[in-house]
């Protein structure tokens, strides 16, 4: 579990967010809607310990980790899957996975063995293991960043946008994995344009607008058109 | 004339030779910070001027002298890094160069203090006999150049490939945003890079000190010039270009040097530093355009 409590992130003197507080529950995927600029991905890079936090505080499993820098949060086991994929162009497959393995200094059985799982998850990746990431397509490139997140053996993923600038059939694809994902029992923590296609598969949701969490709840219990409607067309008080 | 032209080419690969591990020293602090350490000539300065005052004091023999040159090099190198690497933000390039151009100027003026002569004797590989290939003549240390560069460049293209250092080298050379979120240790690899960067410069030093006999705390301007020509002829960030840069360089110079004179020389260096910049932008070992664009997208 990872509580989030007023958390104030800034660029320079531009505040992006402004005492941003919520809950991701173990087991469980959790979403974030909310339009451009609400301050989603920097939310994702202040959590992966990218940004520095000004202010408040997040507690993994009760234990304080605002403060901590990257390395240290992926040790702690909170791994990014970033937004447009951010895979290493000119590196093999197979060496991006390894790369994402790096927290693991001290478990080279284990990194093999996950590294074959992964393989084993993803056979498209396997077929091209050798080849450099800069050649694979969109899709493949992020099932590669998935596989690199999994990699670090993550007790929570957080995934920026994965479904951006994909086709269709390929977003539905992606969106099966993070399913998958879910099934299997990680916690995930799921920033997302589409949020038809996440309102589906979310245990839980939080809308973000201008820094600020302004409405959370479970898909179910709401009319996901309305929502979508407040969270992307602006319109302050849907009915 | 011919036979000239060959003997200058087997002479110009050596120098070039140790031009190409400037340039690569160059290259991979470029390749994983984007910043110019302009104070890496003057670092392997220190090196080899404190192997010069070993030999001179204690007249020690060549391993010594070399493992002085290594030390001396490596540790300016990390105060170097501490003061204008580490302490700048990553985004603040022109902060840091001319940072390490401030270092630079302390190094030199501390080294003209401490030997206050022009030039100082560096011990040579003596007793080593010339080699005849045909009527091709090839002094041994030039032979010695050739064989530890290539050693090198193998080593480390092997250690890139193989270890998780190099692996962790890469990464942040390939897409530094992705290394941070892979967990890559940004600051402690950065350091250990302009380590590495410093050792290799230092044997180059020690090679071409050892080669003339003599040196003159110029040397790290000299050094820092050479390398960053090889580097520019061979293309930004690419080590094979590096080395292809640094071979050129070496070549074209030993002809230019024969048949032109020195002043002749110089000029040809500069020429061909114009004629990489304009027609091969992306330099000899050429990423495309297109990929030199998409790189440069990525860094804003």
């Amino acid at each position: 579990m990872l509580e989030i409590r007023d958390i104030h992130t800034s660029y320079g003197k531009i505040a992006a967010l402004k005492g941003v507080s919520l809950d991701i529950a173990d087991g469980g995927l959790t979403c974030l809607l909310g339009p451009n600029g609400a301050g989603k991905t920097t939310l994702i890079w202040t959590i992966a310990g990218i940004l520095k936090a000004r202010a408040g505080s997040m507690k993994l499993d009760g234990e304080e980790i605002a403060g901590l820098r990257a390395p240290q949060i992926v040790g702690k086991g909170i791994v990014t899957v970033p937004e447009n994929r951010l895979v290493f162009p000119e590196m093999t497959v197979r060496d991006n996975l390894i790369a994402g393995s790096f927290s693991r200094r001290k478990d080279k059985g284990g990194v093999a063995r996950d590294l074959e799982e992964v393989l084993e998850r993803f056979p498209r990746l396997r077929e091209r293991a050798n080849q450099d990431a800069g050649t694979l397509s969109g899709g493949e490139q992020q099932m590669l960043a998935v596989g690199r997140a999994l990699m670090a053996r993550p007790k929570i993923l957080l995934m920026d946008e994965p479904s951006t600038g994909l086709a269709p059939i390929i977003v539905e694809e992606i969106f099966q994995i993070i399913g998958q994902l879910r099934d299997e029992g990680k916690t995930i923590f799921l920033v997302e344009q589409n949020a038809h296609m996440a309102l589906d598969y979310a245990d839980h949701f939080y809308l973000l607008e201008q820094g600020h969490v302004t409405f959370g709840g479970v898909p179910g219990e709401v009319d996901h058109d309305e929502l979508i409607q407040r969270a992307y067309l602006g319109a302050r008080k849907a009915s | 004339m011919l036979l000239d032209l060959v003997q200058n080419t087997v002479d110009g690969l050596a120098v070039g030779a140790a031009y190409g591990l400037l340039a690569l020293g160059f290259t991979l602090i470029f390749g994983v910070m984007r910043r110019l350490n302009i104070a890496f000539g003057p670092s392997i300065m220190i090196g080899i001027f404190a192997g010069a005052w070993l030999h001179a004091e204690w007249s020690v023999g060549m391993v010594p002298v070399f493992l002085a040159v290594l030390a001396g090099a490596v540790i300016t190198a990390a105060y170097v890094e501490r003061i204008s690497f580490a302490a700048i933000r990553g985004d603040a390039a022109l902060a840091s160069m001319a940072s390490s151009f401030a270092i630079w100027m302390q190094l030199e003026e501390a080294v003209a203090r401490v030997f206050p002569g022009r030039t100082y004797g560096f011990p040579t590989f003596d007793g080593m006999p010339m080699i005849e290939i045909g009527p091709v003549l090839l002094r041994p240390e030039y032979l010695v150049m050739l064989v530890t560069a290539a050693a090198l460049v193998a080593a480390l293209q092997w250690g890139l490939a193989h270890t998780r250092f190099g692996l962790e080298l890469r990464t942040l050379a390939d897409r530094p945003e992705a290394a941070r979120v892979s967990g890559v240790n940004v600051a402690r690899v950065a350091f250990l890079t302009f380590l590495l960067a410093a050792a290799i410069g230092g044997i180059a030093g020690f090679l071409i000190a050892a080669a003339d006999g003599q040196i003159t705390p110029k040397i790290g301007l000299w050094a820092t010039i050479k390398g960053l020509i090889a580097m520019v002829i061979g293309g930004l960030g690419s080590l094979r270009g590096a080395l292809i840069g640094g071979l050129v360089l070496g070549v074209v110079e030993a002809n230019a040097q024969w048949f032109l004179g020195a002043a002749g020389r110089e000029m040809t260096t500069y020429a061909l530093l114009f004629l990489a910049l304009v027609l091969l932008p992306a330099g000899l070992a050429g990423r495309t355009e297109a990929g030199a664009r998409a790189e440069a997208e990525r860094r804003l």
